[in-house]
């Protein structure tokens, strides 16, 4: 009869053998001779079921050890190896500056162009013709239980969250500085510069810049796929079009993101 | 023989077509595709497409399944293979500002696809995130991983990372590993080779 204690040397034979699959370590680190000198030992003396199920994973997981020790040998005699201590060490000294350039001379970006075929133009017709109005759509909506509606200057002035400067000089104050802070990339990465010590300023500054963006003094730039958004300056204020298609971008001003940026600070 | 040549030319505008529109989630298409679409002599196929791109900057290039790129592929393995449209010389810093990339999202991608190439293709999430957080805040870090995830860079099993596909169509992984230890490499020593 096996004891337990024999079981867990197979368990930690297989701990050992994922851990090293996972990290990417040297799978010579695994003395594959030994580990199978252990198997056969047990072997004749497994009675149960589970334990010969044990038997074989541990098996298995040495026989990756032993392919892993393969492709260990041929990345290390192929041009691509490198010591990742090496790497390690020469990407921490190296600056953004010249691991742009780096990048620069081996980036080849790939080329795709997204076409419409008929069958799907039909589609679309098709799903157009079927397809309600909006207000119908939104008659079917349910009302909404509780009572919201939009904080006014005047509230945001007698809750102390802005002080009593003229709202457009406090405005124009805040354009400024915009102005300044993206000068450099004509953009800023909007978390950049809302960010503010505390959360509450925070708050405020996303507030304002609402404000900068609705009045003209400043847009918007998103990037979906990179789900980036960036703020950029006006130079000049420019007039409201009415015929322009005015879009909202609802931005939650997440404390948990503010959190985050601060323990980074 | 000009009948010859015009089915030529229709097949290599048919190769142009195949693989520059998207088709599938990735762009590019597999060789059995091409093989399928354009016959067997597709290689021969997309050899002529290039010398057209080759005018106006660019390149069919060819990614092999596997890290490293076969010496003389056999025919299953280019039947395997993943081909793309790609620029074909190395960008100018002003192509670079205008694809949008900021310095750092840049900085902190080169530091995590050479740590993976050196470390044989993967490694662990948690210790790039050590490395690049010596330079940048936590939240950037894990914004930027999860960007490169997102965007086909990087792939993440069980908090491991490897080079997914768009790194291995996109970077020159052989340049890239000996520019960062301060080699000196000729700007042609691609890794995805133009044709088979």
């Amino acid at each position: 009869m096996k004891s337990s204690k024999d079981r867990n040397r197979l368990l930690r034979i297989i701990s050992l053998c994922v851990a090293i699959e996972r990290k990417g370590g040297n799978p010579f680190e695994v003395g594959v001779k030994e580990a199978l000198e252990t198997l056969r030992k047990y072997l004749p003396h497994w009675k149960a079921l589970e334990d010969f199920a044990l038997d074989a994973k541990t098996l298995n997981r040495i026989s990756s050890i032993v392919s892993l020790q393969g492709n260990w040998i041929k990345h290390r005699s192929s041009t691509l190896f490198v010591d990742p201590l090496l790497i390690e060490l020469k990407v921490k000294m190296l600056e953004p500056e010249k691991l742009l350039q780096i990048f620069r001379r081996t980036w080849r970006p790939v080329i795709e162009m997204d076409r419409l075929s008929k069958k799907r133009v039909l589609e679309a017709i098709d799903y157009w013709n079927r397809l309600q109005s909006l207000e119908e759509r939104l008659m079917k909506l349910p009302e909404p239980t509780g009572v919201l509606d939009f904080t006014s200057i005047e509230e945001l002035i007698k809750a102390r969250i802005i002080n009593e400067e003229s709202f457009t000089a406090l405005l124009q104050k805040f354009w400024l500085e915009l102005k300044e802070k993206a000068a450099g990339e004509r953009r800023i990465h909007y978390w950049d510069f809302i960010y503010a010590p505390s959360y509450e300023e925070t708050v405020v500054r996303a507030y304002l810049t609402s404000f900068l963006v609705t009045y003209g003094f400043a847009t918007m730039e998103i990037e979906p796929l990179e789900e980036e958004t960036f703020l950029v300056p006006y130079m000049e204020l420019r007039e409201l079009s009415l015929k322009e298609q005015m879009i909202s971008f609802p931005i939650s001003i997440d404390y948990d993101i503010w959190k985050e940026m601060a323990e980074g600070r | 023989m000009a009948e010859g040549t015009g089915a030529y030319v229709r097949k290599v505008k048919r190769a142009a077509k195949i693989i520059f529109y998207r088709r599938h989630r990735q762009p590019g298409v597999k060789g059995w595709e091409l093989r399928r679409a354009l016959g067997k002599e597709y290689v021969k196929i997309v050899d002529l497409l290039n010398q057209h791109l080759s005018s106006i900057g660019l390149q069919v290039s060819t990614v092999y399944e596997g890290s490293e790129r076969p010496q003389n592929p056999t025919s299953e393995q280019i039947d395997r293979a993943r081909f793309y449209m790609a620029v074909k010389e190395p960008l100018t810093a002003s192509d670079l500002v205008m694809s949008g990339w900021r310095v750092d999202d840049v900085a902190a991608l080169v530091v995590a696809v050479s740590y993976i190439i050196s470390k044989q293709g993967k490694a662990a999430r948690k210790d790039i995130e050590q490395i690049l957080r010596e330079k940048f805040p936590k939240w950037r870090v894990e914004r930027n991983l999860n960007r490169y995830i997102r965007q086909g860079y990087l792939n993440e099993v069980d908090d491991v990372l490897y080079l997914d596909w768009r790194a291995r169509a996109e970077i020159d992984q052989r340049t890239l590993i000996k520019l960062v230890i301060g080699g000196e490499t000729s700007p042609s020593s691609d890794q995805t080779a133009t044709t088979p």
